[in-house]
């Protein structure tokens, strides 16, 4: 076998193996689905990750879906232009989408490249976005140490006992 | 022909598609609701197109119409059932519709109506103040 051969063979195991690291899509609670992100976001993708993600709300019957782009590491135009696609695709089958994770450097880059997101509801964590699912469905979390509610800012230090 | 049935529940009419809608079945679609609306004491519309597998822009922007023509007849309409595919097409064709709202299910849909509804009238009692 040829350099050139093994090479090819290479690639082709390791786009085999990318492909298989697809977003998976998480029930975090009924009515409530996830979506972590990792890595950049390109054309193929994002349609794969469309496919999968709306056929889960139709079988779920989830009415929030959360997105997290905490681990998309650069969020430029294309990929803003991907997101706001899954957004609307969600939001035409009945779903309200939430997107979470938005870095310093994210929200920098956003603003200076124009995209427009006003239409979206953007959070900075997960535990952000959830609290709001929650607050959308009428739950709330309580706390087992006195009636005291349990907010996204709360967990962080709850979590120190 | 796709012709659309038309029911009308607790002053809610409920328009179930059958089957793909051609160009003409949805401006039938369009008249017939709106004269229902204009004949009938109803407050909300249920569109429930679940079974529609095919889209094009013409029902994209008819479906857009139609949300806007219900609103302007007093009423509001919750667009059920949207299957993945035809939302993917819709985007891809730059038709977000925006106007329009939606839900998962017809039940949601019912739920979302009422509260639609409710704060459409809350929104004129505080405007008539």
């Amino acid at each position: 076998m040829s350099d050139r051969q093994q090479m090819n063979d290479l690639i082709d195991q390791q786009r085999q193996t990318i492909s298989e690291l697809q977003t998976p899509v998480i029930q975090v609670w009924e009515g409530i689905l996830a979506l972590p992100i990792v890595g950049s976001l390109d054309t193929a993708r994002t349609a794969e990750m469309n496919e999968t993600l709306l056929q889960r709300i139709v079988d779920t019957g989830s009415e929030i879906v959360i997105l997290d782009i905490t681990a998309v590491p650069v969020v430029d135009t294309a990929v803003a232009k991907h997101l706001l696609e899954t957004i609307s695709a969600a939001r035409l089958l009945g779903a309200e989408v939430y997107l979470v994770g938005l870095s310093t450097r994210t929200a920098i880059t956003l603003v200076h490249l124009g995209v427009d997101l006003s239409g979206v509801v953007t959070r900075t964590s997960m535990a952000k976005g959830l609290e709001m699912a929650f607050a959308r469905l009428g739950l709330e979390v309580i706390s087992r140490r006195g009636n005291r509610r349990f907010s996204a800012d709360t967990a962080s230090e709850e979590d120190a006992y | 022909m796709g012709r659309v049935p038309i029911v009308r529940i607790a002053g809610t009419l409920v328009a179930t598609v059958l089957e793909d809608l051609h160009d003409r079945d949805a401006l039938e679609l369009e008249a017939e609701l709106f004269t229902q609306l204009e004949r009938t004491d109803s407050d909300g519309v249920i569109l429930d197109l679940s079974v529609v597998e095919i889209v094009d822009s013409f029902l994209g922007r008819m479906l857009n119409d139609i949300a806007s023509g219900v609103r302007l007849m007093g009423a509001q309409m919750v667009v059920v059932g949207i299957q993945p595919a035809v939302a993917i097409t819709l985007v891809e064709l730059g038709l977000e519709l925006k106007g329009v709202r939606t839900a998962v299910s017809p039940d949601r849909g019912r739920l979302l109506l009422r509260k639609l509804v409710a704060d459409e009238k809350r929104g004129h009692r505080r405007a008539g103040r």
